[in-house]
C-alpha cells in the first residue's frame, strides 16, 4: 500500500474569498431574472438590443463567471493539489469584477447614458488578467496533472480570447474601428465565451464532480480526451476563420469539430451517469441531469446553425440563448451549488465539531421541498418563455419569466439558509 | 479499571464518523482497510471513494480526534492510500441498501 503523503499539501482558500464571489453571484443571479422579467416587452426580434445585451451580460459575467471564479479557487487547490497562488489577488479581483460587471450591465441598459464602453471592458480584462496570473501561478506548481487540468487550462485562454474581443467590441462602440462586421465579431465573442469558457469549465469540472457525487466508478475517461482536443481545435479555427471572407467551408469544418467534442462530451457524462451507484437522484443531480439534457438540444440546434439558414424563424437566437444562458448554465450552477454550497459551509463551521458535538448531514441545511419547488418553477418558466418567444405572445412571456422570477427568490432564500445555518 | 482496546471496539468508535454528503459512516463505506493495535498506539488504514474529494485533509483529523478523545492516553496514526483502490463491493449490505444497490 502507498501512503499518500499529500494530504498536508492540499490548501483551500479562506471561506470568506469563496464566500464572496458565491454571494455576488446569487444576488446577480436574482437580478438577471427581474431584469428578464421586466423588460420582457424588449425581448424580441434581434438579439442586439440593449436590453437584452445587459441582460446577457448580468447573466454570463455577474452570474456565471462569478460563481466559476469562487468554484475555480475552491476546486483548483483540490483537484489539482495545489496551493491557490494568492488570496490577496483573488480579493483584488473580486472587487475590479464587480465594478466592471456592474459598469457595463448599467450602460447597456441605459445605452443613451454618458458613461462609455471601454472603461467597463478594461476593468473586466484587468480582473480576469489576474484571475489568470493566480490560477496559472498555481497550476505551474501541480505535481500530477489530470484531465480536469487541461480542460481548466484551455477554459482561461478562450476566456481571455472572449475578454480581449469584448474590448475591442467595446472600444468599437464608442469609436468604431473593427474592419470585418461588428456582429460578426459579436458571434466570434459569443461563441468563444460559451463554447471555450462556460461549457469548457463545466466540462472539465464535471468529470470530477459527478462522479464524486453519484459514486461512480468502473469507468474510462477516453472520450473525455477526445472531447477537448477537439473542441479545442475547433474553435482555433472558428477564430482564425472568422477574419476571412467566404469561408463557408471551413466554417462548417470547425463548427462540426466543435460539435462532435461536445457530443463525445456528452456520451462520457451518459456512462458516468450510467455507473453510478446512488441509483436516486437528490436535488443537485435532478438539476444537473435536466440541464446537461438542454445542453444536447442546444448542441444539436448548433449544429444545425451550419447547414440552415434561419434568419426567418422569428425569436430562434432568443431561443437559443435562453436555453443555454437559463436552461443549461444557470439550471447546471444552481444544481451544483445546492452540493457545493452546503458543503463549504459545513467544512468551514462544522468540520472542527465532529466527534465533539452533534453535525447536520448537508441535505439538512436546506429546504429540500423549497428546492424540489424551484426545480419545477423553472422548469416550467424555462418552457413557458421558449413557448411565448416561439410564438410571439408577449403576456406569456412575461408569465414566463416572473415564474423563473419566483424560482430564482427560492433559490436565494435557500442558499441564505445554508450561509446562516 | 481499564478497558482492552481491541479492533471491534476502535470499529464501533469509527462508526460515529460519518460522511456528511453520503449520510453513511466510513466502516460500512468500506472506507477503513486496516487497524493495528501495538501498545498504546493505534495504526489506522484506510481510504476515500475518490483521488482529489475534498474531504481529504478532514476525514483523517476526524479518525484521530474521535479516537483520542473516547480513550485517552492512546497514539493514532491514520494513513491514506489509494492502493487498493475503493470499489463498491467494499460496502457493507446495509449501506448498499441505503444506497439503493
Amino acid at each position: 500500500m502507498n501512503t499518500v503523503n499529500s494530504v498536508a499539501s492540499v490548501y483551500s482558500p479562506p471561506f470568506r474569498i469563496v464566500a464572496k464571489y458565491f454571494i455576488a453571484a446569487i444576488v446577480s443571479f436574482v437580478v438577471l431574472n427581474l431584469m428578464l422579467t421586466l423588460s420582457y416587452k424588449d425581448i424580441s426580434g434581434h438579439h442586439f438590443q440593449p436590453k437584452i445585451l445587459s441582460i446577457t451580460h448580468i447573466a454570463t459575467l455577474g452570474f456565471i463567471t462569478m460563481i466559476i471564479f469562487g468554484a475555480m479557487f475552491q476546486l483548483v487547490p483540490v483537484v489539482l493539489e495545489v496551493k491557490l497562488f494568492s488570496t490577496v489577488l483573488a480579493e483584488i479581483q473580486f472587487w475590479i469584477f464587480s465594478a466592471g460587471v456592474i459598469l457595463l450591465v448599467y450602460k447597456f441598459w441605459n445605452f443613451g447614458s454618458e458613461l462609455s464602453f471601454t472603461l467597463p471592458a478594461i476593468l473586466l480584462n484587468a480582473a480576469m488578467l489576474i484571475f489568470s496570473i493566480n490560477i496559472i501561478a498555481s497550476m505551474i506548481k501541480v505535481k500530477k496533472w489530470n484531465l480536469t487540468g487541461t480542460y481548466l487550462a484551455s477554459s482561461i485562454f478562450w476566456m481571455l480570447t472572449t475578454a480581449v474581443a469584448g474590448l475591442l467590441l467595446s472600444i468599437n462602440l464608442d469609436t468604431p474601428f473593427i474592419k470585418i462586421s461588428h456582429l460578426q465579431y459579436l458571434k466570434l465573442h459569443a461563441i468563444t465565451a460559451f463554447v471555450g469558457w462556460v461549457a469548457m469549465v463545466v466540462m472539465g469540472v464535471s468529470y470530477k464532480l459527478i462522479p464524486m457525487f453519484t459514486l461512480s466508478h468502473d469507468y474510462k475517461l477516453n472520450l473525455a480526451k477526445w472531447a477537448v482536443i477537439l473542441i479545442n481545435i475547433g474553435l482555433l479555427g472558428v477564430n482564425w476563420i472568422m477574419h476571412y471572407p467566404d469561408t463557408k467551408f471551413y466554417n462548417t469544418l470547425f463548427g462540426s469539430l466543435i460539435f462532435i467534442g461536445m457530443l463525445l462530451y456528452l456520451i462520457q457524462i451518459y456512462i458516468i451517469f450510467n455507473k453510478r451507484i446512488r441509483k436516486k437522484l437528490d436535488i443537485g443531480l435532478k438539476f444537473t441531469a435536466v440541464a446537461l439534457i438542454i445542453l444536447t438540444i442546444t448542441a444539436l440546434l448548433n449544429f444545425s446553425f451550419l447547414f440552415f439558414n434561419y434568419e426567418n424563424v422569428i425569436n430562434l437566437t432568443l431561443v437559443y440563448g435562453i436555453l443555454f444562458l437559463i436552461g443549461f448554465a444557470s439550471m447546471l450552477i444552481v444544481g451544483q451549488m445546492y452540493k457545493i454550497v452546503p458543503f463549504l459551509v459545513w467544512y468551514h463551521k462544522y468540520s472542527s465539531k465532529v466527534g465533539i458535538e452533534k453535525v447536520p448531514m448537508l441535505k439538512d441545511m436546506f429546504n429540500e421541498t423549497f428546492a424540489e419547488y424551484q426545480f419545477y418553477l423553472m422548469i416550467s418558466g424555462l418552457i413557458i418563455s421558449i413557448i411565448a418567444l416561439s410564438f410571439q405572445m408577449q403576456i406569456l412571456l412575461l408569465i414566463g419569466f416572473s415564474i423563473l422570477f419566483i424560482s430564482s427568490i427560492i433559490f436565494s432564500l435557500n442558499m441564505m439558509k445554508i450561509f446562516r445555518s | 479499571m481499564t478497558t482492552t482496546i481491541t479492533k471491534e471496539r476502535i470499529t464501533d468508535i469509527l462508526r460515529t464518523v460519518i460522511d456528511p454528503e453520503i449520510g453513511i459512516n466510513i466502516v460500512d463505506l468500506g472506507l477503513v482497510y486496516e487497524i493495528n493495535i501495538s501498545d498504546n498506539l493505534i495504526d489506522i488504514t484506510m481510504t476515500l471513494t475518490t483521488p482529489g474529494c475534498p474531504m481529504h485533509g478532514s476525514i483523517t483529523d476526524w479518525v484521530k480526534r474521535i479516537i483520542e478523545m473516547t480513550i485517552p492516553n492512546v497514539g493514532v496514526n491514520v494513513n491514506l492510500v489509494w492502493e487498493p483502490k475503493w470499489t463498491p463491493d467494499k460496502m457493507s449490505d446495509e449501506a448498499k441498501l441505503q444506497l439503493g444497490m
